[in-house]
């Protein structure tokens, strides 16, 4: 099954995409384009493989034993799973947000500054791209004057925002969002969002959430995923009130999932 | 009160029992370890005890100078330190972290049937295989020296220091290192900056366990340090032999008359092994509250 995005430029570019764990097919002949500068959401039940296929783009997978993949995935144009590819600029790339927070046990500062030092940045450049990506990542009202104490003293949506503006602090293109809300409250959901919806102006942003809301509400794409196939994908309000398939309208109407 | 609620306040009363029980050892110990060996200082001075470079404890005058054992058990713990926390941190890496599964079910209970090898076998070892390699290798007059010592102490530190700083490496959440390697880190990078700053508090108490225990070795380094009560001198002290605290100690206990001057002496020199050990303790709290970011509850 394909979707194209009719339109917008392609960032992601994915053919034929195949993925096993050991025996087990888990993505079957996913094929995609993801428009750059917008926000694609990929929804479908628990074990649909909507996660799965989102740790393809930045070769998460690759740490998994037992993972095999065939297939094209291309961004910018350019295959990652080509043999001169090398992962490490990959990832830098392409950031992650994972489920749970998962700050570094270290300051807050310490915690933005781990990229862009491994990634060579000057030492008197340091403060600024701190500031900067606090401030991108909307906590820098929040912890300016407290940057040295620890980030697992942080609240758990100030976490999330802290391992958002982490990501942005090593200028990635895309932002992959696993499930960013799922630990969260209400009120630290709607601030992630406001900020998804912020960030899609200089990112090309992927979002595996359960929550359909969510995904209405701050997606431009839809993605519906079932059992490793890709059902249908289009413009968001196209999925939500005309889907095309009808497992995608018995799933976004509640009557499985 | 019912029978049930009975037999609950009984087995309550046990276990408080058996806690209270260590406790009340373990302060008899000191009581009783520190009334010896303080008892020395009616007749000798504790300056001169402290102070004093020269170890003659039959002689007449006695001299009970602390120096030469302290220093002698300094040289030796060093040389064991430098030794084994290197190679034992690296190790627990590789276990933890680099090793496929297999590898490290291998590993594991190998290294643990180490720490599990009585200590004279260690000694009987380093007699009979490392003394004469020293001995020849460096053309010295005796292989029993600082040097056997430290390198005996080190591979009986080593199953301490690798299996708890391999727990402490294990038990950084793989969703730390995801995170690492998501924001574009190399393996070693995500090791080296992430994963072993995290897993340092437990890290440095195992290494404080395994000086703890290169400290109060006693067996092992009694039969290769070759026993002579000289200050050692640094570095070269290593290639000569040394005396330690617990080897004096375990020597002349045997043959001193209960209630002498030398009896006393020797229990100071407990005395002194036990603050140290305690010392190193207070160390090793101290360096986990220092690194205090741990790795938070359930965030």
């Amino acid at each position: 099954m394909s979707g194209s995005n009719n339109g917008n430029q392609t960032e992601i570019e994915v053919r034929g995409l195949n993925l096993w764990y050991g025996d087990k097919q888990a993505l079957r002949d996913i094929s995609i384009d993801i428009p750059k500068n917008s926000v694609t959401a990929f929804i479908g039940p628990s074990g649909c493989g909507k996660s799965t296929f989102l740790r393809c783009i930045n070769r998460m997978n690759d740490l998994v034993k037992n993972c095999r993949i065939d297939g094209l995935i291309k961004i910018d144009n350019k295959d990652i799973y080509a043999k001169d590819v090398d992962v490490v600029e990959l990832r830098k790339r392409v950031g992650m947000v994972f489920q749970k927070p998962n700050p570094f046990p270290m300051s807050i500062h310490d915690n933005i500054a781990y990229g862009p030092k491994i990634h060579g940045a000057a030492k008197k450049d340091i403060y600024g791209i701190v500031e900067e990506a606090l401030k991108s990542g909307a906590l820098w009202e929040e912890v300016a004057d407290r940057l040295t104490t620890s980030a697992l003293d942080l609240s758990g949506g100030q976490q999330q925002r802290l391992c958002i503006a982490r990501t942005l602090a090593v200028k990635p293109e895309v932002i992959l969002f696993d499930e960013p809300c799922s630990a969260l409250d209400p009120i630290s959901t709607s601030k992630i969002e406001e900020l998804i919806m912020e960030l899609k102006q200089k990112y090309t942003i992927v979002i595996v959430t359960h929550n359909m809301q969510q995904a209405a509400r701050i997606s431009d794409y839809t993605a519906f995923f079932l059992l490793g196939d890709l059902i249908e994908y289009g413009k968001t309000d196209q999925i939500f009130e005309n889907p095309r398939m009808k497992q995608t309208e018995d799933y976004i109407t509640g009557r499985f999932g | 009160m019912t029978t049930g609620h009975y037999r609950e306040k009984v087995i309550e009363s046990l276990l408080y029992l058996s806690g209270v029980t260590a406790v009340i050892i373990l302060f008899l110990i000191c009581i009783f370890l520190f009334k010896d060996g303080l008892a020395l200082f009616q007749k000798y001075p504790l300056v001169e005890f402290l102070t004093g470079t020269k170890w003659y404890p039959t002689s007449e005058p006695h001299q009970f100078g602390l120096l030469p054992l302290l220093f002698g058990s300094m040289i030796v713990t060093f040389g064991a330190i430098v030794l084994s926390v290197p190679l034992g941190i690296v190790v627990a890496i590789y276990i933890s972290e680099l090793a496929g599964a297999k590898e490290a079910e291998v590993l594991k209970p190998l290294i643990e049937i180490l720490a599990g090898i009585p200590s004279v076998v260690y000694g009987f070892f380093g007699l009979v295989v490392l003394v004469p390699l020293l001995q020849n290798t460096f053309d010295l007059p005796t292989g029993q020296n600082a040097l056997a010592g430290s390198i005996m102490l080190g591979i009986m530190a080593l199953p301490t220091i690798i299996s708890i700083s391999e727990d402490a490496i294990s038990s950084v959440p793989r969703a730390i290192k995801e995170g690492s390697l998501a924001l574009g880190s190399t393996e070693w990078q995500t090791i080296n900056k992430v994963i072993i700053p995290a897993a340092l508090s437990g890290i440095s108490a195992a290494v404080m366990l395994g000086i703890g225990r290169a400290i109060g070795e006693t067996m092992t380094v009694l039969m290769v340090t070759g026993n002579t009560a000289v200050i050692p001198g640094f570095p070269e002290g290593l290639f000569a032999p040394v005396r330690t605290m617990t080897a004096t100690v375990a020597l002349e206990m045997g043959e001193v008359p209960q209630g002498s001057e030398h009896f006393y002496a020797l229990f100071a020199i407990g005395s002194v092994l036990f603050i140290t050990t305690f010392i190193t303790n207070i160390i090793a709290e101290y360096i986990k509250r220092k690194y205090r970011f741990n790795l938070g509850s359930g965030q």
